[in-house]
């Protein structure tokens, strides 16, 4: 077996020695890790910019769009206001109430031993219509009350044909101090003094039922 | 292996080194990065129900138009029906001379009050009285249905009849009306 002498053993510790120094391998290792931590950051980087890139398509498309959202919203309210204005127009029209019917009712059922002196009424309330009637006059005959109450029973039964709830109650009635001809007989008279109420139309509220609480 | 006091002191000056390294990555490079990707996230995120609710909103208008014609067409005959100018100067002939074809020669009109119409923009309803003061009662009542039938803008909200003392065969009429007119 050769022999073999090593004369450069303290050069090769040396060498040895210098390749382990631990400062150097952290650098190693520590170039490592930035370059690690660059990548992912350069990653980051390419990230942020398709999110910039998504935000700037969505910024201009909302740029475009909201003009146009703000036009149309003005354009809404205006047609929707129209529209409401001419719905309640036409309701109103469909809910008026109509006197000439009435009247014509008044003289189908004034008989002739009746003379009416006064005729008022007065209409209340939109949707649901109240009209209030107030009829004065004098009745004649050989039992003028009778005259006057066929007259208020009648005004009742031909309101109700065409009106809803109707009512009637006398205000006055009372014998009157003079005789008149009918018929050629002298008569006495009363004089009364009837009220009238009646409904027409449909409630507003019917159209819109409130929410109930459960 | 058993490290010297200068390996030592290399290695602490590594660690240290290291940890300059790492605390500014995270917080000077990779925390500000990551803020402003989370900011503009949230921004893309926030115009999202913007968009669709502008969307949302030029269909809806779109619908609205397609349906108004029907309605609007109404409201182009009523306002139709109204002419222009001040009422008070084209009511009160109106009315009289819709009673003299009637044969009801002696009118007046007289403007009472005007009411503004919250639900009707663009409207506003006048308040007339009617006077006429000697009326047979069928002339009155079928001159009355005439004037319900050929004017649907007007109401007549009161009426009274009064028999004439002087003729018993007529009658004092007084009409309380109201009338939807352009504002």
């Amino acid at each position: 077996m050769a022999l073999h002498l090593n004369l450069y053993h303290e050069v090769l510790k040396a060498k040895a020695l210098k390749r382990r120094d631990p400062l150097k391998l952290s650098m190693y290792g520590l170039a490592a890790v930035i370059a690690c931590f660059a990548g992912y950051y350069v990653l980051e980087l390419v990230k942020l910019h398709s999110i910039n890139s998504e935000l700037t398509r969505v910024k201009v498309e909302f740029d475009k769009l909201e003009p146009l959202a703000k036009t149309a919203r003005k354009r809404e309210e205006d047609l929707q206001s129209q529209m409401k204005a001419g719905n309640l127009l036409v309701k109103r029209v469909e809910n008026r109430f109509y006197w000439a019917p009435l009247l014509e009712q008044v003289m189908q059922v004034v008989p002739r031993e009746v003379q009416l002196t006064r005729l008022s009424g007065d209409l209340t309330g939109d949707g649901l219509r109240r009209c209030s009637l107030s009829i004065d006059g004098l009745s004649a005959g050989t039992d003028p009350r009778k005259v006057a109450e066929d007259l208020r029973t009648a005004f009742t039964e031909k309101f109700s044909t065409k009106y809803k709830n109707v009512s009637s109650k006398f205000r006055t009635l009372e014998d009157g101090t003079e005789m008149i001809s009918l018929d050629g007989k002298q008569v006495p008279t009363a004089t009364f003094a009837i009220t009238v109420d009646l409904y027409s139309g449909e409630e507003l509220i019917a159209a819109q039922p409130a929410r109930k609480k459960k | 292996m058993k490290l010297g006091k200068d390996e030592i002191q290399k290695l602490i000056l590594a660690s240290l080194i290291v940890m300059g390294v790492v605390y500014s990555y995270f917080n000077l490079l990779l925390g500000p990065l990551a803020k402003s990707q989370e900011a503009t996230r949230k921004s893309v995120t926030a115009l999202g129900p913007e968009i669709a609710a502008a969307k949302a909103q030029i269909k809806r208008t779109e619908e609205v138009e397609k349906t108004a014609p029907a309605s609007m067409e109404t409201l182009r005959r009523v306002m139709a029906m109204i002419p222009e100018g001040s009422p008070v100067a084209w009511f009160p002939p109106r009315v009289s001379d819709f009673f003299k074809k009637q044969g009801l020669d002696k009118t007046s009109t007289r403007l009472n009050t005007e009411v503004v119409e919250k639900e009707m923009v663009g409207f506003r309803r006048m308040n007339w009285g009617i006077d006429l003061p000697k009326v047979g009662f069928v002339p009155f009542a079928t001159a009355l249905a005439a004037l319900e039938n050929e004017e649907p803008l007007l109401e007549i909200n009161n009426l009274q009849l009064d028999v004439s003392r002087e003729e018993v065969e007529m009658q004092h009429a007084l009409l309380t009306v109201s009338n939807i007119v352009k504002q």
